[in-house]
């Protein structure tokens, strides 16, 4: 509901006391609505913005978690324009973004399509595709580090079909490749289910007629569906793109960040600065450029929208 | 049905509404802000209480529990959790009283998160550091010279060779508990099967690559082979070798270390008797192979024993030196010791505890019961007797041409780079001199 106050001059003979109630009622509920976001804004003052400047202003200061800092200035900022490993882990990184952003969201749109169909028992199969989403990535990570050995039982299964074996973990590109397998089966469900949704919610009548004038499937699908399905196809892929940039565990539990530095990701770098080499002020420095990174992405993709996403 | 209005003198029935909310808000508000800091008030006396009740100052409990005093180790599995038990038992046989409580991740993440736990706000009383790890800590620890000349505990009492390596700038800085050298692992029975004769201690490298190819058969290797720079280095040392110069500078164009690192390497790409390395986020894939019985041989320290007799058989587990060109090995003496931390809030029973852990009683205990050598010279006869003849002809000769090993000052990254690079070597990729190349060009040498 809506309240209306009139203008002083539109109701002259309520301009005294309706004017100072209207001022309370307002500041009231102005009070109960700060009241209502407190908790969640105490939350993103704490665990967000906090240390986001802490870890801001950490990349000026060559600082040891044990010896203290030293105010450096631009100096972490001007090292990591020259640093060949900093660098090779932006590369390494934009790489798994090009390349597993696409393929999730073809996949999950593709799973999401299928079980979108008269299919029998499509609601577990939703909730076996969903599984791996559910199930803790370290873990995942681990097992698949055994099965992608030279004798794993990756290379045994594919050996069963006259493949391989196939170098998964001591060849650069196929490692890479590996980690970027072994993210989509992690988090392709996810994207399913809100892809999903978004296809649940096509008004059938938009498709009945289309049907009725004569389109086919696909073109059902490129001029109806998906058009429809853009809010939700943008949303899916900020968030994966977003994830794709802070790739971490993946390297991290499986290949080390190697062979070399075939997969160490900017992530894999700034943990390896931050915490093995103990150099905070440097890995914080990382980290604003990380955030600098995924800020214009994001800010790219929001503006792109306006070309390809279509709201009711 | 009419709903009598409550009356509200002076007000409009939506003003007066809205006071009812805002009062009502105000009232769930003050109730949870209520409960919550009384809830937080508890959490509060309950963390004061969990941190120790002898004191009364906060300072005075940190990193006690009550009279417990707290130590931040390695505990990956049941093997090393009885290892500290074993040592904590062994304090009480020279104090009764004493009461030391532990806990802590694997060995693979103790040094990554051994910082943080530094600098948390209840830092534990007690660490353990191994040989090489003493010097980016030293900052938080309290030394003990003092405290040792108070309780008339010289550094003298223990072997040298650690006293050396867990001091730092002429102050000692931990207790060792032991002191034992890098030795060679074998598989008794794979041996015997393979016709292969028990190695001596004058063996050579050449014998060891022969006794490899013999007891390699389809997925079963004659040598385990470990990730790192460390696994390399033990065949430098066992050779009299060293790439790392007393002051901590790594000389990565060492001929030396090229040369072992391509012989190392060679073990699985030209001698067939080694699973290549591949790349892996895991810390000890040379170990579980030698446990699962997948390889003949394995090097590492004697503190490993317990859990090799356990894994494959006390009457299977073979120790030998490691193997050098000539056939006259050097040992290369690493170990482990308590150091007690700058923030403990009783540093009196912080160094109780580690000299009653670190005392005679306690390592001639654990020498009988865990074959760890200590690191107490008086202790040594206790371990001789308990564990086999072939272990102590091992130790008395890697010991008598013991060397002290030296960690570079910015080991952990040339590790962390060597173990990336390497594994282009077993690939084909890239020959020793180019994986030393490039793990120059990461370090910026």
């Amino acid at each position: 509901m809506t309240s209306v106050t009139l203008p002083p001059s539109a109701a002259p003979g309520l301009q005294g006391p309706q004017k100072k109630r209207t001022k309370t009622a307002i500041t009231a509920r102005s009070w109960q609505g700060w009241l209502f976001v407190a908790p969640g804004l105490l939350g993103l003052v704490l665990f967000i913005i906090v240390p986001l400047v802490g870890s801001l202003a950490l990349g000026f200061f060559k600082y040891s978690l044990l010896g203290g800092g030293q105010f450096t200035g631009f100096d972490n900022f001007i090292h990591l324009v020259h640093d060949p490993l900093f660098i090779n882990s932006v590369v390494v990184t934009t790489i798994f973004v090009v390349a597993y952003t696409p393929l999730n969201i073809m996949l999950s749109l593709a799973m999401a399509l299928w079980l979108n169909t008269r299919l029998v028992g499509k609601t577990w199969l939703r909730v076996i595709f969903l599984i791996p989403a559910l199930s803790p990535m370290v873990a995942n990570a681990a097992v698949f580090r055994l099965l992608l050995q030279k004798d794993g039982a990756m290379n045994g299964a594919l050996a069963g079909i006259g493949i391989g074996p196939i170098p998964w973990l001591s060849n650069g590109s196929w490692a890479l490749g590996a980690i970027i397998l072994v993210s989509l089966w992690q988090s392709f469900g996810y994207n399913m289910i809100v892809l999903g949704a978004g296809l649940d919610s096509v008004n059938p009548d938009l498709l009945a007629a289309a049907r009725i004038d004569g389109a086919g499937a696909f073109r059902r699908f490129r001029s109806v569906t998906l058009p429809l399905l853009s809010p939700a196809l943008f949303f899916t892929s900020v968030l994966t793109v977003i994830g794709a940039w802070q790739v971490f565990i993946q390297a991290y539990i499986i290949t080390g960040g190697g062979p070399g530095q075939s997969t160490t990701t900017i992530m894999m770098y700034l943990y390896q600065s931050g915490f093995t080499y103990d150099q905070l002020g440097y890995a914080s420095a990382m980290a604003a450029i990380l955030f600098i990174i995924i800020a214009i992405t994001t800010l790219i993709q929001v503006w792109g929208q306006k070309k390809w996403v279509f709201y009711d | 049905m009419i709903t009598p209005k409550p009356k509200v003198y002076g007000r409009t029935d939506r003003a007066s509404r809205q006071h009812r909310i805002s009062r009502r808000v105000r009232a769930v508000v003050a109730a949870t802000l209520s409960v919550g800091l009384a809830a937080a008030a508890l959490a509060g006396c309950a963390g004061g209480a969990s941190s120790g009740t002898s004191g009364g100052a906060s300072s005075g409990t940190s990193g006690m529990n009550g009279k417990t005093v707290k130590m931040f180790t390695w505990v990956g599995n049941p093997d090393e959790e009885a290892q500290w038990t074993a040592y904590i038992d062994g304090g009480k046989l020279e104090d009764p009283a004493l009461s030391v409580e532990f806990s802590g991740p694997a060995i693979g993440s103790y040094y990554t998160k051994l910082p943080t736990q530094l600098k948390g706000s209840d830092a534990p009383c007690i660490i353990t550091l191994q040989n090489g790890q003493l010097e980016p800590y030293a900052s938080a620890l309290e030394p003990l010279d003092s405290y040792m000349t108070k309780a008339g505990i010289k550094a003298s009492d223990y072997d040298p060779s650690m006293i050396t390596q867990l001091s730092n700038g002429g102050k000692v800085y931990a207790l060792p508990y032991d002191a034992e050298p890098m030795v060679l692992f074998y598989n008794k029975s794979m041996f015997a099967a393979a016709g292969v004769p028990a190695p001596t201690v004058h063996w050579t490298t050449n014998d060891f690559v022969t006794a490899a190819k013999k007891t390699t058969k389809g997925n079963v290797y004659g040598f385990a082979l470990g990730q790192g720079i460390g696994p390399v280095g033990n065949f430098l040392a066992a050779n009299d070798e060293e790439y790392v110069s007393k002051d901590g500078k790594a000389d990565l164009t060492s001929p030396a270390l090229q040369k072992r690192l391509q012989w190392f390497i060679n073990l699985a790409t030209v001698e067939k008797v080694s699973r290549p390395l591949e790349a892996s986020g895991g810390q000890f894939p040379d170990i579980d192979q030698f446990s699962n019985s997948q390889a003949a041989m394995l090097i590492n320290g004697t503190w490993d024993m317990a859990h090799e007799a356990k894994a494959i058989g006390a009457n299977n587990l073979g120790v030998a030196v490691i193997p050098s060109d000539n056939g006259t090995p050097h040992g290369s003496i690493a170990g482990t010791g308590f150091a007690m931390t700058k923030s403990c809030g009783d540093k009196a029973a912080a160094f109780n505890a580690i000299s009653a852990m670190t005392s005679a009683k306690s390592q001639q205990a654990v020498a009988k019961s865990r074959s760890q050598v200590p690191a107490r010279a008086d202790s040594l006869d206790a371990w001789k007797s308990s564990t086999g003849a072939e272990p102590a002809a091992v130790v008395k000769i890697l010991t008598e041409n013991g060397r002290v090993g030296v960690s570079a000052t910015n080991g952990d990254k040339i590790n962390t780079l060597f173990t990336q690079y390497e594994v282009n070597g077993f690939s084909g990729k890239s020959t020793a001199a180019q994986i030393l190349q490039d793990v120059r060009n990461g370090v910026g040498q």
